[in-house]
């Protein structure tokens, strides 16, 4: 997971972690390190829509 | 020699006669009108004729038409054509001759033939037309678009003119309250002048907006061209050569609003827009502004809507990161518990229990005895009990 990484591409992922968490489907030794990637996937999409709404903002103020 | 002698009106009273014998009838002649002027009731033209390649005079004549005629003629030519009489114009005259001693020579005219002129008229419109396309120049206008802020006008009109009256009491108050900064730049427009005078108007605008700063390179935002509330409808001198390169090539779009219900004018044909009169120009850029709104409220009503995008988004990730959180603690509970249960479960069999409920186990070489056969006489045995061992000998 990198900067690059689209927000949708990035929600689908925690939503299959999700999923799979729900389901039992890991193992507790995985457990950690798929919470943890979890955990940045939802840092990361909530930074996006974070900055995207500064920049919405930004446009709105502009046109009035 | 001197016995032949005539006075000059002898001379021309004969030259008269041969003239009244020899050509007493009516004939149809096609000419171009190169002067015509009214006077006391009386209409006094110059005919010409000229060499097709050349366009120099080959034939010259004076052709008068009487009050009488004359009355008659005149309205029906221009209801026909849409145009007075005037210089320029071909026509198809009927006419006799007459030769007077004191006047001399003129062709007096009795009929006209309309038809013939707007024939000519046509012929001459598309020539026109045909040039412009062959220059290269005939759509350039309707390649500029009229710019979505366009707010600056520049006005060629009549000063004084109804049409110009109305342009811009519609600007004025529209219904949106937009502003117009409308400029006029006073023209001619009928007549002979209308071409020099609509192309120095022209020139005129294109000189303001060179005085301009690079930021702002185009004074006005739109040209428009308006005339109306006269009751002649001559537009022949809309239909010229030089005005329509002038226009076809304006750097700016302009719109024409020169009212008529006959065929288009050329000057409509090239320009960016043609509408009927200057009212309909007025609600043209009118409209053009509301446009623009109608999209500026709408791009601000879609920015407004990405925000409820992101709302929603928001509300997703939350749902996301509880279940997650759910997730783990039910697997973590979940887990804990098995192991609670392998513990208590493991915790049964700690035979450690039994011995303090009182049982005690029999071990044989550290085994435990379950079957009395499986020990004889004389093997040693121990018995575990809560508190200790017990060693004994089997008798």
């Amino acid at each position: 997971m990198n900067e690059g990484t689209k927000y949708e591409e990035a929600l689908a992922q925690l939503e299959t972690i999700v999923r799979k968490m729900e389901n039992n489907e890991y193992t507790i030794d995985e457990l950690t390190a798929q919470l943890k990637t979890a955990q940045q996937l939802i840092k990361l999409c909530r930074d996006k829509l974070t900055k995207t709404e500064a920049e919405l903002l930004e446009e709105q103020t502009k046109g009035q | 020699m001197s016995d032949n002698r005539y006075t000059l009106r002898q001379l021309n009273m004969m030259v008269r006669d041969a003239i009244e014998m020899q050509m007493p009838d009516e004939y149809w002649v096609e000419a171009e009108l190169s002067e015509c002027r009214e006077r006391s009731g009386h209409c006094y033209m110059e005919l010409i004729e000229k060499d097709e390649q050349t366009n120099t005079p080959v034939a010259r004549a004076s052709a008068k038409c009487w009050r009488q005629t004359w009355m008659v003629m005149q309205p029906h030519f221009e209801r026909v054509t849409g145009q007075p009489l005037h210089a320029g114009l071909k026509v198809l005259l009927r006419v006799y001759a007459q030769y007077h001693e004191a006047y001399g020579f003129s062709w007096i005219v009795t009929d006209i033939d309309p038809t013939y002129t707007i024939g000519d008229m046509a012929r001459k419109r598309q020539e026109i037309i045909r040039q412009l396309k062959e220059e290269g120049v005939f759509d350039l206008q309707r390649e500029l678009h009229i710019p979505l802020f366009a707010q600056r006008i520049a006005v060629i009109s009549a000063a004084g003119a109804a049409g110009y009256g109305d342009f811009c009491r519609q600007l004025e108050d529209n219904e949106y309250g937009f502003k117009f900064e409308v400029t006029l730049f006073p023209a001619i427009m009928q007549g002979e002048q209308v071409e020099k005078s609509i192309i120095d108007a022209l020139n005129k605008i294109y000189t303001n907006s060179q005085k301009l700063t690079a930021n702002s390179p185009m004074l006005y935002d739109a040209v428009v061209i308006i005339r109306g509330g006269g009751a002649t409808a001559d537009l022949s001198g809309f239909d010229t050569l030089a005005l329509a390169e002038n226009v076809a090539q304006f750097p700016i779009p302009i719109i024409t609003g020169i009212g008529h219900d006959r065929d288009e004018s050329i000057l409509d044909m090239v320009s960016n827009t043609r509408v009927k009169t200057p009212t309909a120009a007025a609600a043209l850029l009118i409209d053009n502004l509301r446009q623009v709104l109608e999209r500026l409220n709408n791009a601000q009503q879609r920015i407004s809507m990405a925000g409820h995008i992101i709302i929603d988004a928001r509300h997703r990730i939350e749902m996301l990161q509880q279940r997650l959180s759910t997730a783990i603690e039910r697997i973590m509970t979940n887990q804990k518990h098995r192991l609670s249960q392998i513990e208590l479960l493991l915790q049964g069999y700690d035979p450690q229990l039994l011995l303090r409920r009182g049982y005690s186990i029999t071990l044989h070489h550290g085994r435990a005895v379950r079957d009395p056969q499986q020990l004889k006489a004389g093997d040693e045995i121990e018995t575990q009990v809560e508190k200790g061992t017990i060693k004994s000998i089997v008798r």
